[in-house]
């Protein structure tokens, strides 16, 4: 193994000529993580420590098998104190996962938490070039070289603190906004509760009997309203809406327009609130025009319509009569606007197919099959599925229950969905519809089913909210549902902090799984208005005020509303024009670095000295040819 | 030995269990400002994320994501945590409860040792590795595994000769052969119950021939085959250590079936499944690789597209309830099973050679036995109601996790958050707490 840097070593080692940041002794501690093999597989790890020890200004270089393990972060809290270890390296995954980690790690060992530097093995490195071991230990080498160069230049950065404003805002009164007001509530915390329509409950309205409890719908509305409605700490405003939110986490700024005026006139009207609950739930597919006949044809209903259809169907006869007809079999057909495939389904108006599982329809579909069966005797049900998906608790129950009740079950492929067209037949024989379907449980034969009623079991879309999702920037996935940052590591929370995810706004899920995530987003809320302040990130622009000129083409070039503006500001005895950075809005892009004629603004740990240290680390004579 | 408790005498809230959903329930309460003890039985928290190698849908190593939150915890100001720890009783009182615990001997002293695993190096007596799905070996003293917390020895008993190596190379003489149990009791005023699961035995099945062969093997022990620091360092056949080259996946061999007494569906074992064919596929590419299940439920946000991902680098899916496994004398294993899609109806015999049974999951702690709350028919800790699906039959002990029925990381993740908020709640307005105590 040869020096990387031979020939380059600077004569006093720490030091980086040129750079006026650099003027303490730096000791940069490295430590690089095995990640169990999902690194050291690919990478050799032991070269690149080996190389990094001949780096300058570094103290010490180390290997460990899962760096952010409790004796991974020993291993720095250790080097701190006893090595004098005065800046940091960590060589792992991406830091996108355990940058906060590490930070945690060195303020334990006694350090500003932001003389910590990340370079990224994993994502970068093995993963992307598993192919070519050599190829990624020398760009492991060099990311790391950049790394150590940056942390040499790095100065102390503190947090910025600003004043939390201790009240939540949650879009959205269904049980998911409900729950999740009257937790914090319950907290002694002020919530503020906007519902677009008229009523809290949302999709829960009307619904009937709900699994696995049999509990009536009305019973948990009235429950959770009762704790919202009247609630000294809840603030409800129905028939309104958000139109507008800026502002960052403690600080929000909230627009909502709503019928709230004098006489239910509509009026706009501004709060302040810390943190913003985002619970705007979802609405049910609705099928396109003829899409298994749906609109075409009278005897095709989605799941909804039927569950209306059924709660006021007359009851004294032993077979199902709806508007007057009797339904001597009736079909339900599972997984209409879930689990659509590319090249078998038409995509919706957007061109997007619903790819997802609705999590709810399975369980749906047997709950009112076994309803009809138990109410209705004579009517024959069918059911046609894909995979019968009764995962949660107490509802596998429903699919036995539904089969000894005599429903018909049969199994289509997903890539050969039954077709449902009008019936045949004469005379009382004759039915409206029929369904064909090529039934795997019959090893593929292709059956035609007369029925006189088809629901569709439609699944779940998700309330559009470009309001929300354009003024805070809300991330969206592929799927239209709002996107976490990570489902474990950060479940309920977006890439915009103080901005939490409450229900099926986020994904499909049931009542009991709604309510979870209403919990776990007011938790997190909870957690943060423990604290008197919130704090940021100090990676945001700096106004060096002896260099501006006040050319305001930082201004120009900023895309964040009030993250920068011009100000008159004393120098001497005389008012000038000069930049002033709004640290609580500023996202530290660095728009502004790049057009600033005179240098004068930088960003706090992303300074152009650092960069050239990191292209001058990056470009260092690493040992390329040891292997 | 207890910080929080002997400054006040108590705690606010003790969580049972020191698995994802415990270490998340006490993270999200210690957050506020509550003083939390984690009382966990194994030497180390963790649980079974801990054991596993890569998660769905993400792939993300699990490692990746535990450790931090073992440290998070481990680390919390606010958070105490004790390992080798059963809790024997839980009694409610006047306000709060009086939790009995126990903490078995570890024949090391914990405030001596310093973690440097010097006796496990020096100690002869080798024994299998428990947390290698016993596959591997380990010493009869030794940390349990690389990223244990705490990172503390551990002594088995069963194994260790008392040849007295340890303790002379311990430099901190933190060895003690004659620790004895040793009881506490702590007043918390809010319990967490997050016991997490057990998998039912492979043998309930006798149909699956289980106990013939070391070729059918648990979910879990290829969890640690596939773990790129597992026993192997790749994946093996345990009775002749061949690569296999036709794995087959035999899904609700311990769940929907009530003839074995668990007629509830756990859950999470077609989404492992799925997961651990992609991984064998990356680590075995000429492996033939087949899932025989009843229904695919990959219900979670993301699941579908990882199964649709699955089927598309050729995975066999064929739907088919296994109906006997058969060892044959060369190790390799004969599948009956019924092929219904493939238009065929007979039964066949398909040859694998190595198999892997989706257990069921059931509860791992009966906290009926020993606390006054209920359970459901399914044997996990039941809910109160629909609308509180963290609060159990007793006011003030909650519930998160595995603990309550069946559940993969992502939905106990987030019901160890709305259990922490429950607690919080009870804490408030049951005990009148105020909100600047907390602050």
């Amino acid at each position: 193994m040869s020096d990387p840097f031979q020939g380059k070593k600077p004569e006093q080692p720490g030091l980086t000529p040129g750079c006026q940041r650099c003027e303490e002794q730096a000791k940069v501690g490295v430590y690089i993580c095995r990640c169990g093999g999902n690194i050291s597989d690919v990478v050799d790890v032991e070269r690149v420590a080996e190389a990094a020890r001949q780096m300058p200004g570094v103290a010490t270089a180390k290997v460990h098998t899962f760096m952010c393990s409790d004796p991974g972060q020993q291993l720095i809290t250790e080097d701190i104190l006893a090595v004098g270890v005065n800046r940091v390296v960590v060589a792992s995954c991406t830091p996108f996962l355990h940058e906060s980690t590490f930070r945690g790690a060195v303020a334990r060992g006694g350090m500003n938490s932001y003389l910590y530097e990340h370079a990224n093995l994993r994502e970068q490195c093995s993963w992307a070039h598993r192919h070519d071991p050599a190829g990624a230990t020398e760009k492991a080498i060099r990311l790391v070289s950049a790394a150590v160069g940056k942390a040499r230049c790095d100065a102390a950065l503190d947090q910025i603190r600003l004043p939390n404003h201790r009240i939540a805002l949650v879009a959205g009164g269904g049980i998911a906004g409900m729950k999740a007001a009257g937790d914090l509530a319950a907290c002694g915390l002020r919530v503020v509760l906007v519902e677009s329509t008229g009523a809290l409950g949302g999709q829960l309205l009307g619904r009937g009997a709900v699994y696995p409890t049999e509990t009536d719908a009305e019973h948990i509305v009235a429950g959770l309203r009762k704790e919202a409605e009247g609630n000294p700490h809840i603030e409800v405003l129905l028939n309104s809406r958000v139109r507008s939110v800026s502002g960052f986490v403690g600080n929000f700024q909230v627009t909502i327009e709503g019928r709230f005026g004098p006489g239910g006139q509509s009026a706009t009207t501004s709060l302040t609130a810390g943190a913003l609950i985002i619970a705007t739930g979802f609405h049910p597919y609705v099928p396109a025009e003829g899409e298994f006949l749906y609109a075409t044809h009278p005897g095709v209903v989605t799941m909804p319509d039927f569950l209306q259809m059924l709660q006021s169907a007359p009851g004294g006869t032993r077979m199902l009569e709806v508007q007057g007809r009797p339904i001597r079999s009736m079909a339900f057909l599972h997984c209409v606007g879930s689990r659509q495939i590319d090249g078998v389904h038409t995509p919706g108006p957007d061109g997007r197919l619903n790819t997802y599982c609705s999590r709810v329809c399975c369980t749906t579909a047997l709950q009112q099959e076994i309803a009809v069966r138990r109410r209705f005797p004579e009517t024959a049900v069918f059911d046609l599925y894909q995979d019968i998906r009764t995962y949660a608790r107490g509802t596998e129950d429903y699919y036995r229950t539904a089969s000894e009740a005599g429903v018909v079950f049969f199994r289509y492929r997903g890539e050969e969905p039954p077709v449902v067209e009008a019936g045949e037949g004469k005379g009382t024989r004759r039915t409206p519809l029929a369904v064909r379907v090529k039934d795997t449980l019959t090893w593929g034969e292709e059956l035609r089913l007369p029925v006189d009623l088809v629901v569709l079991a439609t699944g779940m879309v998700p309330n559009a909210i470009p309001e929300l999702v354009d003024s805070i920037k809300l991330p969206t996935g592929e799927d239209r549902f709002l996107q976490e940052v990570h489902p474990k590591l950060r479940p309920v929370e977006v890439s915009v902090n103080g901005v939490l995810l409450a229900g099926t706004a986020q994904a499909p899920m049931d009542i009991r799984e709604t309510l979870s995530a209403a919990g776990a987003a007011a938790v997190k809320a909870a957690a943060m208005f423990a604290h008197e302040d919130v704090e940021l990130n100090p990676y945001v622009a700096e106004v060096d005020l002896s260099l501006c000129e006040g050319s305001g083409q930082c201004v120009t070039q900023c895309e964040y509303d009030g993250a920068l503006q011009m100000v008159d500001v004393i120098v001497g005895d005389r008012s000038v024009r000069r930049a002033q950075v709004n640290p609580g809005l500023c996202v530290g892009c660095g728009a502004c670095v790049a057009v600033c004629p005179q240098r004068a603004i930088q960003v706090n740990g992303w300074r152009l000295d650092q960069y050239e240290a990191m292209i001058d680390g990056i470009v260092a004579e690493v040992a390329v040819g040891a292997h | 030995m207890l910080r929080l408790a002997a400054d006040s005498g108590r705690v606010d809230v003790l969580v049972v269990g020191g698995g994802i959903a415990g270490l998340q329930a006490a993270l999200d309460l210690a957050d506020q400002g509550l003083k939390v003890l984690i009382c966990e039985q194994q030497a180390s928290i963790g649980g079974h994320m801990i054991e596993l190698s890569k998660v769905f849908p993400t792939l993300d190593c699990a490692s990746c994501i535990t450790t931090p939150k073992m440290s998070a915890a481990a680390h919390h100001p606010n958070i105490e945590i004790l390992t080798s720890t059963v809790v024997d009783g839980i009694e409610p009182l006047h306000a709060g409860h009086r939790v009995r615990v126990t903490r078995r001997p570890t024949y090391v002293n914990n405030d001596k040792c310093i973690g440097c695993r010097l006796c496990e190096y020096a100690c002869d007596t080798e024994c299998v590795d428990p947390f290698d799905a016993s596959l591997g070996a380990t010493r009869a003293i030794a940390v349990p595994f690389t990223n244990a917390i705490p990172q503390k020895a551990v002594l088995n008993p069963d194994a260790c000769g008392t040849c007295g190596t340890c303790a002379r190379v311990c430099p901190t003489g933190a060895i003690e052969f004659d620790q004895q149990p040793e009881t506490l009791e702590i007043e918390a005023g809010a319990v967490v119950l997050a016991s997490g699961f057990a998998l039912n035995a492979m043998t309930v099945k006798p149909q699956y021939n289980a106990a013939r062969s070391r070729n059918i093997i648990s979910a879990l022990t290829m969890e640690r085959l596939l773990a790129p620091h597992g026993p192997y360092g790749r994946v093996l056949r345990p009775s002749d250590g061949k690569i296999p080259g036709s794995i087959a996946f035999v899904q609700c061999a311990g769940s929907r079936d009530a003839s074995i007494g668990v007629p509830y569906c756990s859950r999470v074992c077609c989404m492992y499944a799925i997961k651990q064919a992609m991984l064998l596929s990356g680590a075995l590419p000429i492996a033939d690789i087949t899932i025989y299940f009843m229904d695919i439920r990959a219900f979670g946000k993301g699941y579908e597209s990882f199964y649709q991902n699955a089927k598309a680098m050729g995975i066999n899916f064929v739907r088919g309830k296994v109906a006997r496994i058969v060892p044959a004398e060369d190790g390799d294993l004969l599948l009956h099973v019924e092929r219904t899609e493939e238009g065929i109806g007979a039964i066949e015999p398909v040859r694998h050679d190595l198999v892997v049974l989706a257990q069921g999951m059931i509860p791992e702690w009966h906290a009926e036995a020993c606390t006054p709350v209920h359970p459901g028919p399914d044997g996990f800790v039941a809910a109160s109601s629909l609308t509180s699906p963290t609060a159990t039959s007793v006011p003030g002990i909650f519930v998160a996790g595995a603990a309550a029925g069946p559940k993969d990381i992502v939905d106990t993740i987030a019901e160890a958050g709305a259990a922490a908020m429950q607690v919080t709640r009870w804490l408030r307005q049951e005990q009148q707490r105020p909100v600047e105590a907390l602050v």
